[in-house]
């Protein structure tokens, strides 16, 4: 009852005029630099936040944390139509979202995004509604082993991800958790892989490395094979720019799938909506009956991670307002506006401000249906720019993908590694290597790391201490399990047959 | 000093005329002034560098914009590395912290110290509590030392860098005592804390905002300042110093600094800007708000305390094994 109540209490707070006004424009802004690659919503809200100050805190918090919602909506919007993912997010969006689009499902893709993305996100809501003080102790009961048994099982669905050969995903994943140790080392202060260049010291940035090998990538691939001519049909009629029920049934599990994995892993602050979204995927893919269209446009492969993305927001809010924890850099800033304004999030946010802690839970709804109503009427229109002309739509995206590399931290080396790893992204296409397994190294592999040496230095060096605890035992047995079934030759000989015969 | 005497043709002439202010007068900033900050949006030094700016431009002392530029990588590096690229310019500032003095000495790629470029103004110093969770058996500092005695390196202390104050700190306090515990490095202040609540570690050391909601919550206890007296939001918590301890209390430092070779009269401009700006009432409630002190320093102190600094945090890191490539 205390929850309706509050609840009730909450949806008056943000059903007012002027809320509801701040909703809008959170999400709407949200959207937009969602959309842009490079512009994220941490420097949204940081750069927006002196703005809020004189407003009421509860407009205010809805209005920043629309930004942070939003931006999840936003992000698969270029990854499905360029394959350039703006956040690492949204890198997962690209496998099966991108091959949709080249398939002429754009618009269906762009659909599906939408929907997941508001049925996850509400989902995560209703449970971070429901369940927010238990599930808290559940995150806090998450210490360095577990971490890392969580990284090593989403390392291990590189499996999933490899395609034909397995030995050239492997060496993929290798090269990014190379890419991943370059930089001062936060243990030691040592610099590693820097070769003396001073902007090597601060590490690789996402963005740079993921639009390289896929969106430029896959230009430089395209501009190759011109003589083949391949353009993407956009068909015609408003009907095939939406998903079709075939498309929307296929999904209803990874609707739920992707809402769950990704509301579990948003609570806890060491992991990132990145490892969300692959764990979704490769929960989807495992579970699925039809293996082979994965990586070649199966509508479930871009509902689950897309859903777990969002979810993900809901359950990163829980650890921020029960806690006082923020897990990443976005809630990071959410958590020091709501200290500007004077209301401390904490176990005692919930009953000192009422209004705060409500008023932002039930906006979260309504936001989420702000979402909607703003996204798809955009599908048709969005849908609609993959029929201009190469000649006109890659230097577009060039520009796009330059900005958004420069935009990182306004250096043109970031640019210089752009177009670096557009070559080697090249490179591997034409060798036949995947580049999802790369991004899983580079994306998962910093956290691993550094969640095994913690795990050694507070067990003093011993190393069974990460079997000793039931949840990172069962993590490891688990990843264990998916890398050593394709390695039994029958299952392997299968494994390729099934996926030659979908490609 | 160099300054002083490019500065004293102009000088007597002011004085002649009974009007320091004069001298600075002759220095207004024409175009938007930016501050440097080495970390990223909604990171601290950002607040504080908006925080500044609001007063400053709350109370009209500044003429133009102001604007953040956030030159995040490689700890101070990137940023450092900005600020000096503006050499001889008047219209770039940095917000430095304690990294900016130990990123260099460590790091052969940081070419840029803070005393090669004009270290204007100490601004705040940060005071930190030692921190452990409710429900731990160790009521004061002196119990956790003793049981970091009993079994060398089986407790834990959960941090940032291992170049950070809080490391440096366990550093001094395991020298003075001849206690042995670990220091965990997490990325993130979050994850820091969540391993503490969580019980994975033992003990960190967290800032006063940070610490007064858990403290309230019946989450964390306090059980030292790192401060030179008693904090006013923690008064019945001793200071190290009371605490038995005699190791030096380091301070976190946030401070403003200026391009190599700034003129003089910009640099006297600004140091002025800044002071007007710490004397305002939004700012010395904006420091007893968030639990830090005032410190403003003139340009000459402040580059004399940084010089100081930086061979104290030297001989720190050193012994406490780190390999310094350059003082």
């Amino acid at each position: 009852m205390d929850i309706l109540y509050g609840l009730g209490h909450g949806f008056g707070v943000a059903l007012q005029p002027q809320n509801i006004v701040w909703c809008f424009l959170g999400c709407f802004l949200g959207t937009v630099v969602g959309i842009l690659p490079g512009l994220g919503p941490a420097a949204t809200i940081a750069i927006l936040m002196p703005l809020t100050l004189n407003m009421d805190p509860a407009g205010g918090i809805i209005m920043l944390a629309g930004i942070y919602y939003g931006a999840k909506y936003g992000g698969s919007t270029t990854s499905i139509l360029l394959n350039m993912p703006g956040e690492s997010s949204s890198v997962v969006s690209c496998i099966d979202g991108y091959q949709m689009a080249l398939k002429g499902r754009a618009g269906a893709a762009l659909g599906i995004a939408a929907i997941s993305s508001f049925i996850a996100g509400t989902v995560g809501i209703v449970l971070l509604t429901l369940v927010a003080p238990a599930v808290a102790r559940f995150a806090l009961s998450f210490s360095s082993p577990e971490y890392f048994a969580l990284m090593v099982f989403g390392l291990s669905l590189v499996v999933l991800l490899s395609g034909a050969s397995l030995l050239k995903g492997l060496l993929a994943l290798l090269v990014g958790l190379w890419l991943s140790t370059v930089g001062i080392d936060l243990f030691t202060a040592q610099s590693r892989f820097t070769f003396g260049r001073p902007e090597l010291l601060g590490g690789l940035d996402f963005v740079v490395i993921a639009i390289g090998v896929f969106a430029i990538a896959e230009i430089m691939t395209t501009i190759q094979n011109r003589a083949e001519g391949r353009l993407i049909p956009v068909p015609k009629g408003f009907r095939n720019l939406l998903p079709s029920w075939e498309e929307l049934k296929a999904s209803r599990f990874a609707f739920v799938n992707g809402s769950i994995t990704g509301f579990v892993i948003g609570v806890l602050p060491g992991a990132g909506s990145a490892i969300a979204s692959f764990i979704a995927y490769g929960i989807e893919k495992a579970v699925s009956k039809r293996k082979e269209m994965f990586g070649h446009g199966a509508p479930e492969g871009l509902a689950a991670p897309e859903g777990a993305n969002n979810a993900d927001t809901g359950g990163a809010l829980v650890p921020l307002l029960t806690l006082g924890i923020p897990g990443g850099g976005t809630t990071a800033i959410l958590l020091s506006a709501l200290i500007l304004w004077g209301v401390r999030p904490g176990p005692l946010m919930i009953t000192e401000s009422p209004d705060i802690f409500w008023g932002l839970v039930a906006s979260m709804y309504v936001g989420n249906v702000v979402l909607l109503l703003l996204n798809l009427p955009l599908v048709p229109a969005f849908a609609q720019l993959l029929r201009v002309p190469k000649w006109v739509l890659f230097p577009v995206i060039f520009g796009l993908a330059i900005i958004g590399a420069y935009s990182v931290s306004g250096r043109i080396f970031d640019v210089e590694l752009l177009a670096a790893f557009g070559l080697l992204g090249f490179l591997m296409a034409k060798l036949g290597f995947p580049s999802a397994p790369l991004i899983l190294g580079f994306v998962l592999g910093d956290a691993m790391e550094r969640a095994l040496r913690q795990s050694l230095m507070m067990s003093q060096g011993d190393i069974t201490s990460l079997f000793q605890r039931p949840i990172s035992l069962t993590l490891l047995i688990g990843a264990a399990i998916i890398l050593i079934l394709p390695m039994v030759g029958f299952i392997n000989r299968f494994r390729v047959r099934a996926i030659s015969e979908g490609a | 000093m160099k300054l002083s005497s490019l500065f004293a043709p102009a000088l007597a002439v002011a004085v002649g005329l009974a009007a320091i202010p004069a001298a600075q007068a002759q220095f207004v900033p024409n175009r938007p002034l930016e501050i440097a900050v080495h970390a990223g949006p909604g990171s601290g030094n950002d607040v504080f560098a908006r925080a500044l700016i609001s007063v400053i431009e709350a109370n009209n002392l500044s003429p133009v914009r102001i604007q953040v530029a956030n030159k995040p990588g490689g700890g101070s590096t990137t940023a450092a590395a900005y600020v000096a690229s503006k050499a001889g310019t008047s219209n770039t500032l940095g917000v430095f912290t304690n990294i900016w003095i130990t990123d260099p000495l460590v790091s052969a790629e940081a070419t840029n110290p803070l005393s090669s470029m004009t270290p204007l103004a100490l601004v705040i110093r940060e005071p930190g509590l030692i921190a452990v969770k409710a429900d731990s058996p160790y009521q004061t500092l002196g119990d956790f030392i003793e049981a970091a005695k009993a079994e060398p390196g089986k407790l834990s202390q959960s941090g940032g860098s291992v170049l950070a104050r809080e490391n440096v700190l366990r550093q001094l306090i395991m020298m003075e005592t001849g206690a042995d515990w670990q220091f965990i490095s997490f990325p993130s202040g979050g994850e820091r804390l969540a391993a503490l609540l969580g019980g994975h570690v033992d003990l960190m050391i967290v800032e006063p905002g940070e610490a007064a909601e858990q403290v309230r919550s019946g989450a964390m206890r306090v059980i030292a300042a790192v401060s030179e007296e008693r904090l006013p939001t923690f008064p019945d918590v001793p200071t190290l110093t009371e605490a038995g301890l005699n190791v030096p209390n380091l301070p976190q430092i946030r401070g403003i600094v200026a391009p190599p070779g700034m003129p003089a009269e910009a640099v006297a401009y600004y140091s002025d800007m800044i002071r007007q700006a710490t004397e305002s009432q939004q700012w010395q409630d904006y420091v007893s708000e968030n639990g830090f002190e005032a410190a403003f320093t003139t340009p000459e102190e402040t580059s004399a305390f940084v010089a100081e600094y930086t061979e104290q945090l030297a001989g720190i890191l050193e012994a406490a094994g780190l390999e310094i490539v350059k003082r």
